[in-house]
């Protein structure tokens, strides 16, 4: 062994052993549990002491800071709504709705609903129908006999 | 530092006084231990680790540690040691003299063999610098090593360790010198 490291053991073989006194230990924890109360008691740390400590408390604060301002450029400027869209209507002459060609067109898209619904409509456009109609008066109507 | 170690201080941090009296119970023999050999007297040494305990005890709630508690607390107890030593030397207050102040060790006995188990390596210490001293104490009896002590002392890495070999010298040529008387 180098004399270098003869010396280091040797000095750490002679690390003192001793012992604190009870008057020692007493005082110094005395003084000590003294010394924590009147930190405790002079500084109680309040919540910005413990956002600027804790980085999770300071992510947290940036989140409900950026929620409240995206929140309040929400409410100050409100999306225009957009009007709903408007079905457009095609006007139909009744005459045009009761034909053969009109309601099988309707029937192959709603079925007999549809075709109900149609004639509903051209009925509809037509009026009132007449309070009484004889056989006679309807074909005479139809033949213009 | 230990899970124990930590727990330990993190209830120390909430103001729990069980926890610091076990933190002082596990390191109150190291560190006076570590003042004696710095300052080759008792009653100083007992001094220190007190100043340096209730110090501690003042940073409940703030304690913040970035390395182990035993290296914070070594030096701690260096840097105390430190000005009662500059204090210690205004005052010219002699070794001898010291050396004779009052313990406070409660049992005779165990003073005596206290001090004589740690009377040679003090005494062989005492005539070495006080700065080579404290390197060579805080290296080899602390396990602290150059980097850590060098950011406690505020000296360079290379300073640390070339006080520590030139202290190691003196050592020698110390003991060197009473084997051949």
């Amino acid at each position: 062994m180098k004399p270098a490291k003869n010396i280091e053991e040797f000095v750490k073989l002679e690390k003192p052993d001793v012992k604190t006194g009870g008057t020692m230990d007493e005082r110094t924890l005395d003084d000590s549990f003294a010394a924590m109360d009147e930190t405790i008691r002079a500084g109680r740390p309040n919540a910005a002491w413990i956002i600027l400590r804790s980085r999770a408390a300071k992510l947290a604060a940036a989140a409900v800071i950026i929620v409240g301002v995206g929140l309040m450029m929400v409410y100050r400027n409100p999306t225009v709504q957009q009007p709903p869209q408007q079905t457009v209507s095609v006007a139909k002459s009744p005459a045009e709705m009761l034909t053969a060609m009109s309601l099988n067109m309707a029937w192959r898209r709603g079925g007999i609903e549809a075709m109900d619904e149609q004639s509903s409509k051209a009925f509809k456009m037509l009026g009132s129908k007449p309070a009484k109609a004889t056989i006679e008066e309807l074909r005479v109507e139809l033949n213009g006999v | 530092m230990t899970i124990d170690e930590k727990i330990l201080v993190w209830k120390f941090n909430r103001g729990s006084k069980d926890a610091f009296q076990m933190l002082y119970e596990k390191y109150k023999d190291d560190l006076l231990g570590l003042a004696i050999t710095l300052l080759r007297d008792r009653s100083l040494a007992e001094d220190v680790v007190h100043d340096v305990f209730v110090s501690f005890a003042g940073t409940t709630g703030t304690f913040h540690l970035s390395g182990t508690l035993k290296g914070y607390l070594s030096t701690c107890v260096a840097n105390a040691a430190r000005d009662r030593n500059r204090m210690r030397s205004r005052r010219d207050v002699g070794l001898e003299a010291a050396e004779a102040m009052h313990c406070d060790s409660g049992d005779p006995v165990e003073h005596a063999i206290n001090s004589e188990q740690s009377g040679r390596l003090t005494q062989l210490l005492g005539r070495v610098a006080y700065e080579q001293r404290e390197v060579l104490v805080l290296h080899l009896h602390q396990g602290m090593r150059f980097k850590e002590i060098a950011e406690a002392l505020g000296i360079s890495i290379n300073t640390a360790q070339s006080r520590y070999r030139y202290g190691l010298d003196k050592l020698r040529s110390i003991m060197n010198s009473m084997v051949t008387k």
